[in-house]
Formats: C-alpha cells, sequence, structure tokens
C-alpha cells in the first residue's frame, strides 16, 4: 500500500499523531463495526478533511464543502453535501466523514467470504445502493416518487427542457420500475432495476482500498 | 480472361453467402471464418485443377481496399463507455502483450534455428524476431469474425477486441524496425532507443490523425443539411483518408480510423438525417461483411496457390510457441493488472482471453510484403504464418463456443437499456464525480466529467448545427427509446394486437424475434389502453431515429421506418416553419377551407388508413407547435380517440386557426404528399397515425430489431 501523500503543513507532526489518534480510534472502530481501512488511507483522507476544515476545528461544516469548486458545478452537489451530515446536524467530524466515503470502497474478494454473522459491510452492494437510494429520497420515506424524480431530472439535464417533457420522462421510468403499482420506486425495485448495471465497478473508487 | 475471372469470383460469392446460411446445423458448430477458408481452398484447388494459376492475397489489396471497412464498421459503432472504462486493461495487453509474444517468439525461433541443423541455420536473429513481431499480433477480423457468433459479455468482448485493435501499433512499429535492421550491419543502442521512441510517434501519431480527420468530418457534416443526399460520403471519404494518410507516414492506419470513426460518430449523428444514418449503417455492414468474406476465401485460395516450404520443426515449434508465449503472456499480465481493478479477471475470463489471441489474414500479409532478395526463408515463414492462422481459426475457433458453454461464463446480456438505467447510471456518475472531488483524488470520474464538459460547452457548439448541440444526452436517449418502442407495436400488427400495458414495460425487454409470434390480445381495459395511448402520444417527440447495432449479423429490414421517419421529418420541417412564422404574427393568415383541405390530405396521405370497425380503439397522435424553448421538438398532445373518419377540425377551431401557406419544402427530397403549405393551426394540426395492419402479415424478420446493443 502506498504511503500517504504529501507531508507539508507545519506543525504536521501534532497533525499527525493527532491523526494517528484518530486513525487508530477509527482503526477500532472500523474493525468493529465498520470494515478495515489501512492506516494509510486513514492518513490520507485526513489530511484532506483537514485542509478542508478551514476553521480548523476538527469538524466540516456545509460551506466547508461548498468551497470546493467542482461541487458547486455537480448537479448533486448539495445533495452529497447533505448526504455527509447525520440528521439534524450541521457539523461532521473525521469519523462521519470516513464513514460516508466507506460506503465507496470497492468490494474485495475475500470480503465476501466473511462471516455473514456480522453486519454487512459499509461497502456491501445493497449498502452502495442504499447510498444513492438515500439520495434520492429526500423525504426518507423509502420510496421515489414522481416529484423526487422530477426534481433531480431537473437537474440533470438543466433549464432547457419542458416540464411536460421531463414529467413524460419520469412517468415511463416510474412505470418500467414500479411493480407494486404505487407509482413510486421503492427500495428493492430500484435494486433490481439496477441488477444489471456494474455497481460494485460504478460506485468504488480505486483508491479507496 | 479477367471477365472470365470476374464471373468467377462472382460466382463464387454468390454460392458461397446462402449456403452455410442454410445449413444451420453447420454453422452451429463451425463459424463462419472456417467455412469460408475451406471454400477458398476448394476454389483453389478447382482452379488450380484446371490448369490456371490461383490469385494469391496480394498485400496492397489487402490493406487498402479489404481491411479498412472492416476496422471502420468496428471503430464506427465501438461501444465507447466499455471501451474507456478498460481502455488501461486493453492497452497493456495490446502493448506489453505483444511485445512479449514478439520477443518471447522471435527469442525461441532463433534458438530452435540455431539447434535446428543445416536448414534453419542461416537464419539469424533478427530474421526470427521479425517472425515473431509478424505472428503475434491478435487479427481484429479473425475475432471479430469468431466472436460475433459467440456472444459473450460485453467486457471479455472489449478486452480480446480491442487488444487486438490496439496492437496495430506494435505490430506495425516492430515489423518496420526488423525490417530495416535486417539491412543494418549493426544495431546501435540508439538505433534501439529511436525504435522504442517511434512506437509513441506511431500510436499517437495515428491517433491523432485520426481525431483530426474526424474533427473535419463533422464539422463538415454541420453544412450538410442542403445536400442530404452525400452525407454518407463524407464519412466514408474521411475515413478512408485518415487511414490512407497514416499509412502514408507509416504511422498506424487501424488506430486513425478508429479514432476518426470515434471522434466524428457523436457529432455526425446529431447532424445528418436519419436516411444517411442508415444509409452508413447498412453500407458499413455491406462492406465490412463483404471484406471478411473476402479475406477467408483469398486466404483459402492463396494457401492454395503459394509456394510452400514445409518444415516440420520450425512450422510446429512456431505453433507450440505461439499458445505458450500467449498463455503465458496473459496469465503474467492479468495477475499484474488485477492489482489495479476493481473488477478483477477471473481465471475462466483469463482462459477466454488467452483462447481468444486468433491470428489471422493481417499476419499473413505482413509476412507475404517480405521480400525474397532479404528474406530468403520467405516461404518458409509464410507457410508456418499459415499453420498458425489455419490452427489458430480452425481449433479455436470452432472449440471456443463449446467451451464457452462449458464454462459457463457469462453471456452477453440481450435485453435492452432502460431508461432508468439510463437515468441512475448518470445519477451515479455526477454522484461518483462528487465523492471523487471531496476526496480530492482525480479519478476516472473527474477526468470524464471534465471531458463531457468541455465537449458540451465548446465541442458540440463548433460541431452540431442548430438546435441539437444543445440536446443533453438523457433526453436524446430516451426520445430514441420511445421511438422505438412505437415502431415495434407499429411491427407487432396494430392496437388491437398490442399486448396488455402490464408488459408494455417488458416490451423493450422482450426480444423482439419472440414478439411477432406473441399474438396476446387480452381485452385490453379502457384505461390500460388510454395509458399506452398516453404514452405513445406524449413521447414521440424525436424526429429522428437512432438505430444503433455493432453486430454485422443483426441486420433488419424495418418497413415502417421509412413511412414514418418520412412523416416525422415533415412534421418536422412544418414545425420550422411554424415557428418561424409564429414569430411574424403579423403575417396574414390564409384561410384554408380546412374540412376539405384535411379530408384531401387525408386523402392523399399513403398512410391514410382504411376504417375499420374498432376505429373508435384508434389513438390518434396530433402534433402541437413547438413550445418555445425548444422549437426542434413536436409536441404531440393527446387528444380524445376518434375514428378515422371524424377528422376534419371544427369549424370554430379552423376560425382561430393560423394557416400559413408555405411556398416550397424546404428540402429538395421530399416528396409532396404531405405540403407543408396545409399545415394549420396550433390546435388544428393533426396527423392521424394509424397503427394498421398493412394486410398479409409480414414475415416475421430474423434478427433484432432496434435493440441498442450500446451507446
Amino acid at each position: 500500500m502506498k504511503k500517504s501523500g504529501s507531508i507539508t503543513s507545519p506543525s504536521w507532526s501534532d497533525k499527525f499523531s493527532q491523526g494517528l489518534f484518530f486513525g487508530l480510534f477509527c482503526h477500532e472502530m472500523c474493525f468493529l463495526q465498520f470494515i478495515w481501512v489501512s492506516h494509510s488511507q486513514i492518513t490520507r483522507l485526513y489530511s484532506r478533511f483537514t485542509s478542508l476544515d478551514k476553521g480548523e476545528n476538527g469538524t466540516l461544516s456545509r460551506e466547508d464543502f461548498q468551497r470546493i469548486p467542482e461541487l458547486a458545478i455537480n448537479p448533486l452537489g448539495d445533495r452529497i453535501i447533505n448526504a455527509f451530515f447525520p440528521e439534524g446536524e450541521d457539523q461532521v467530524n473525521f469519523r462521519g466523514f470516513m464513514r460516508t466515503l466507506a460506503h465507496f470502497r470497492p468490494i474485495e474478494d475475500n470480503e465476501k467470504s466473511k462471516d455473514q454473522n456480522g453486519p454487512e459491510p459499509l461497502n456491501s452492494r445493497s449498502n452502495k445502493l442504499h447510498f444513492a437510494f438515500r439520495l434520492y429520497d429526500l423525504d426518507k420515506d423509502d420510496k421515489i416518487s414522481r416529484d423526487e424524480l422530477l426534481q433531480v431530472l431537473r437537474m440533470m439535464v438543466g433549464v432547457n427542457i419542458s416540464d411536460e417533457q421531463l414529467g413524460s420522462i419520469a412517468d415511463r421510468t416510474i412505470q418500467e420500475a414500479d411493480q407494486d403499482g404505487d407509482s413510486a420506486i421503492s427500495f428493492a425495485e430500484f435494486v433490481k432495476v439496477l441488477e444489471k448495471v456494474d455497481v460494485e465497478q460504478k460506485m468504488s473508487i480505486r483508491f479507496l482500498h | 480472361r479477367s471477365a472470365g475471372r470476374a464471373g468467377n469470383w462472382s460466382l463464387t460469392l454468390a454460392g458461397v453467402f446462402p449456403c452455410f446460411h442454410v445449413i444451420p446445423s453447420v454453422s452451429n458448430i463451425v463459424p463462419e471464418s472456417c467455412l469460408l477458408i475451406v471454400v477458398g481452398l476448394l476454389v483453389g484447388g478447382l482452379i488450380k485443377g484446371v490448369g490456371e494459376k490461383p490469385p494469391i492475397l496480394k498485400s496492397d489489396i489487402f490493406f487498402l481496399f479489404l481491411l479498412p471497412p472492416i476496422i471502420l464498421d468496428a471503430g464506427y459503432f465501438l461501444p465507447l463507455r466499455p471501451f474507456t472504462e478498460n481502455l488501461g486493461t486493453i492497452l497493456i495487453f495490446a502493448v506489453v502483450g505483444t511485445l512479449w509474444n514478439a520477443f518471447f517468439l522471435g527469442g525461441l525461433m532463433y534458438a530452435v534455428c540455431q539447434l535446428g541443423g543445416p536448414g534453419l541455420n542461416h537464419i539469424g536473429l533478427l530474421a526470427n524476431l521479425l517472425f515473431g513481431s509478424i505472428i503475434s499480433a491478435v487479427d481484429p477480423v479473425a475475432v471479430l469474425a469468431v466472436f460475433e457468433e459467440i456472444h459473450i459479455n460485453e467486457l471479455l468482448h472489449i478486452l480480446v477486441f480491442g487488444e487486438s485493435l490496439l496492437n496495430d501499433a506494435v505490430t506495425v512499429v516492430l515489423y518496420h524496425l526488423f525490417e530495416e535492421f535486417a539491412n543494418f550491419e549493426q544495431v546501435t543502442i540508439l538505433d534501439i532507443i529511436l525504435g522504442f521512441l517511434s512506437f509513441f510517434v506511431v500510436s499517437l501519431g495515428g491517433v491523432l490523425v485520426g481525431v483530426i480527420y474526424g474533427v473535419i468530418a463533422a464539422f463538415t457534416s454541420r453544412f450538410t443539411s442542403r445536400i442530404r443526399v452525400i452525407e454518407p460520403l463524407f464519412v466514408f471519404l474521411y475515413s478512408y483518408m485518415a487511414y490512407l494518410s497514416a499509412e502514408l507516414f507509416h504511422l498506424s492506419g487501424i488506430m486513425a480510423l478508429i479514432a476518426a470513426g470515434v471522434v466524428m460518430r457523436p457529432y455526425v449523428e446529431a447532424n445528418i438525417s436519419h436516411k444517411s444514418h442508415t444509409t452508413i449503417k447498412y453500407f458499413l455492414k455491406m462492406w465490412s461483411s463483404v471484406s471478411e468474406t473476402l479475406i477467408f476465401i483469398f486466404l483459402g485460395v492463396s494457401t492454395v496457390a503459394g509456394h510452400h516450404y514445409w518444415n516440420w520443426t520450425f512450422v510446429i515449434s512456431t505453433l507450440f510457441f505461439c499458445l505458450i508465449a500467449r498463455v503465458l503472456g496473459v496469465l503474467v499480465l492479468t495477475w499484474f493488472i488485477n492489482k489495479f481493478r476493481i473488477v478483477k479477471l477471473t481465471p475462466k475470463d483469463q482462459f477466454i482471453i488467452a483462447y481468444g489471441g486468433l491470428r489471422g489474414a493481417i499476419a499473413f500479409s505482413l509476412g507475404y510484403l517480405l521480400d525474397y532478395e532479404h528474406f530468403s526463408m520467405r516461404d518458409m515463414f509464410l507457410t508456418a504464418i499459415i499453420t498458425v492462422i489455419f490452427f489458430t481459426v480452425f481449433v479455436q475457433g470452432m472449440t471456443i463456443r463449446p467451451l464457452v458453454d462449458l464454462l459457463a461464463v457469462k453471456k452477453k446480456q440481450e435485453t435492452k437499456r432502460s431508461i432508468n438505467e439510463e437515468i441512475h447510471t448518470q445519477f451515479l456518475d455526477h454522484l461518483l464525480t462528487g465523492i471523487e472531488d471531496i476526496c480530492g483524488h482525480y479519478g476516472h470520474h473527474h477526468w470524464k466529467d471534465k471531458l463531457n464538459r468541455f465537449n458540451k460547452k465548446y465541442v458540440k457548439k463548433c460541431l452540431i448545427a442548430g438546435e441539437r448541440s444543445k440536446e443533453p444526452q438523457l433526453i436524446a436517449f430516451y426520445h430514441k427509446m420511445e421511438m422505438k418502442q412505437a415502431i415495434e407495436l407499429v411491427e407487432s400488427g396494430g392496437i388491437g394486437k398490442i399486448p396488455s400495458a402490464v408488459s408494455t414495460v417488458s416490451i423493450q425487454n422482450i426480444n423482439p424475434q419472440t414478439l411477432p409470434l406473441e399474438r396476446v390480445i387480452p381485452a385490453l381495459s379502457k384505461d390500460k389502453e388510454e395509458e399506452i395511448r398516453k404514452i405513445l402520444r406524449t413521447n414521440l417527440q424525436k424526429t429522428r431515429q437512432r438505430l444503433r447495432s455493432y453486430n454485422r449479423h443483426t441486420l433488419v429490414a424495418d418497413p415502417y421506418e421509412e413511412a414514418w421517419n418520412q412523416m416525422l421529418l415533415r412534421r418536422q420541417k412544418a414545425r420550422q416553419l411554424e415557428q418561424k412564422m409564429n414569430n411574424y404574427l403579423t403575417v396574414p393568415a390564409h384561410r384554408v377551407d380546412s374540412p376539405t383541405m384535411s379530408r384531401a390530405r387525408i386523402g392523399s396521405d399513403p398512410l391514410a388508413y382504411e376504417p375499420k370497425e374498432d376505429s373508435e380503439n384508434l389513438p390518434i397522435i396530433t402534433i402541437d407547435p413547438a413550445s418555445p424553448q425548444s422549437p426542434e421538438s413536436v409536441d404531440l398532445m393527446s387528444e380524445e380517440p376518434k375514428g378515422c373518419s371524424g377528422l376534419p377540425p371544427s369549424p370554430e377551431e379552423d376560425e382561430e386557426g393560423l394557416v400559413m401557406r408555405v411556398k416550397e419544402p424546404s428540402s429538395p427530397g421530399t416528396d409532396d404528399v404531405f405540403t407543408p403549405g396545409t399545415s394549420d393551426s396550433p390546435s388544428n394540426q393533426r396527423m392521424l397515425r394509424c397503427l394498421s395492419d398493412p394486410g398479409p402479415r409480414p414475415e416475421p424478420e430474423e434478427g433484432e430489431p432496434f435493440i441498442p446493443k450500446g451507446q
């Protein structure tokens, strides 16, 4: 595994020890609850975390995220940012940051054979899909309604397309996926529709090994 | 005499094509390429028996005329998404794998030659290395011919096929290098380094040439709205010029051709008419089919015709070491590649990749190009090359299908891409790009997103004419899908025979080969029918139809496509004119006698439909003027179903109508059945598109109509 990235900050040793502490902490928690994440990855992400954290208080706020320029032009930018923050909170600490990013870890082959008794790892296919589903489903009723779909479509497609056209696309989408006739896409239907898409590859970031 | 020869060949071709399609059992076991070679052998034997000298596959004919159509067909319809996702893997296999093969084989053959006794001793290291470089390249023609019939999953197909395309650069460099070095007395380190550098020049130069011509072609297609008839010519012309230019400078012609096809395709398709698109598709498939057939037949004939020099040691060891080199290469490279892949390659995959390393006519032609003065052992080389080709095509080609079944390798998914998949895939793309940005990691998604943005902002504006440059990909996909479904419904024989709405969803998942057989007509409930109609009406906004298929064997005749598309073209033109008129509200309106005009229109419309008893259930698609923001789209609004005879608009609607009379249709090609002059008011214009049975049931078409094999 590669070593972490560049060492530029003058108080790196402080930050490193802090990071190491966090890393060990996370290591413990990760091993127990989530997934095994290597030290080098933790330190690398921690340095990213601290570079985003302009207020230097060990947590990130929404403004910190919004300062990332590419995120501003991403149609899903706001929703992604919201996904990092737990319910009702405005700050996310490093552990929460890692927890969200852990969804995007590639699925290792040896993990598939781990015992089924433990909690399902965050980067399992089902959990990855659940993460994406939550980004659609803003009101958290476990269904993607027509309006929610319309909102997403509008964000992705831009302003030039008429509402009618988008509406018909949304109707068509729901009709394709809907099997229990409630005119909304439940999580099970969502999973079924995406069964041909290689989610393990699409929703994984390579460097989060 | 030449007429006799030409007659000879055309008879052969004419005889060959129907033969193995008539004997289905044979074509299940033996791939087409094998049969063709056998035919070639027979023909060659025949000619020789008659006493004439059979023609040999000359290299310049091969490289100039037979190879480009196949490569262009492959490049134009290349499935871009899996290709780019696996580009790293493909490149490693193509470059490193081919280099390994060439040097391993060349080195070992040199050892064999040294030990092989008097007949082989004189063959130097360079000659052996040259031989190794000729024989080591996986051949795209052979791979296409065999892999298309076994329908393995997309990943393996694109890996082997992509490798066969991209290794051309390596082959070209090695071939020229060793050929030149054979003339040198001494090869210095500088020469080797220059050779190494020339690889980059050849490959990147080839790609650059292809990109330049692709951009020029795309740009040209922007202005062809008045000369639709020659649009396909530009595609073929520029691609061929890209190939020739690259070959002229000893760059990689294949890579230039692929790059040109890939670059020009999205823009050209957005610009040209659908007739031209259809033309391009069919011409490419036709040419590539003919080329492939000719290549294999010629291979057979050349085998009979050529001078052979059979040396057991050389040939057998070549064969043996080829296989060993391939297997070893794939194993080692996969072990290395799997460290970097998210979806690892399983041993089954590796086996198929290794087994799919077929050699073909390119190797033969390269060997044929060697001249006798410098390479006296040319005949022996040719014999060995032909033997290897025969072995890979016959043995490996024939056994790969049962092996694929035996190993239960994943097959190609036959279902179409649904709108859900498209939306969610784009959604996930955005999501992953965002996550990558948060992590500060500039990965695959980040660069893809940047490229897309650049494309949308600058390139599309330059290369795509008019309003289409702003159309998002999702909308284009959606329109294409709706169009496809509507035409399928038409083909299945009319509204009375539409399956119930529940399976409307599954229509797109049904293999259309079974569709004509489905005479499912349970009684449709009224609201389900209304649903179907609503879908059709509200969603048929696309004026162009895209049919994408990159399997040469799945051409489908579309009897309704022409009429439908013509109709929509006319609609589009009427729409455009209407739009212009709407901008100038002071234009005096010509009140046309609408009822009689519409009746006349219906009467003269070839798509007019004789009323049947159940006519009140027929959907009627009406057209409304485009909403201001998308002038090109034809917005179809819903209407109460009416019988066909009840068409004429009511008088009061007519009063409000803004009717215009147009001088002449904007494009010379359209016939005047529907004259735009009779296009009438926004709320009045109607078009009757009755999904009717034209008469005796047409034969179910073979092949799979309208399934996009991917984008």
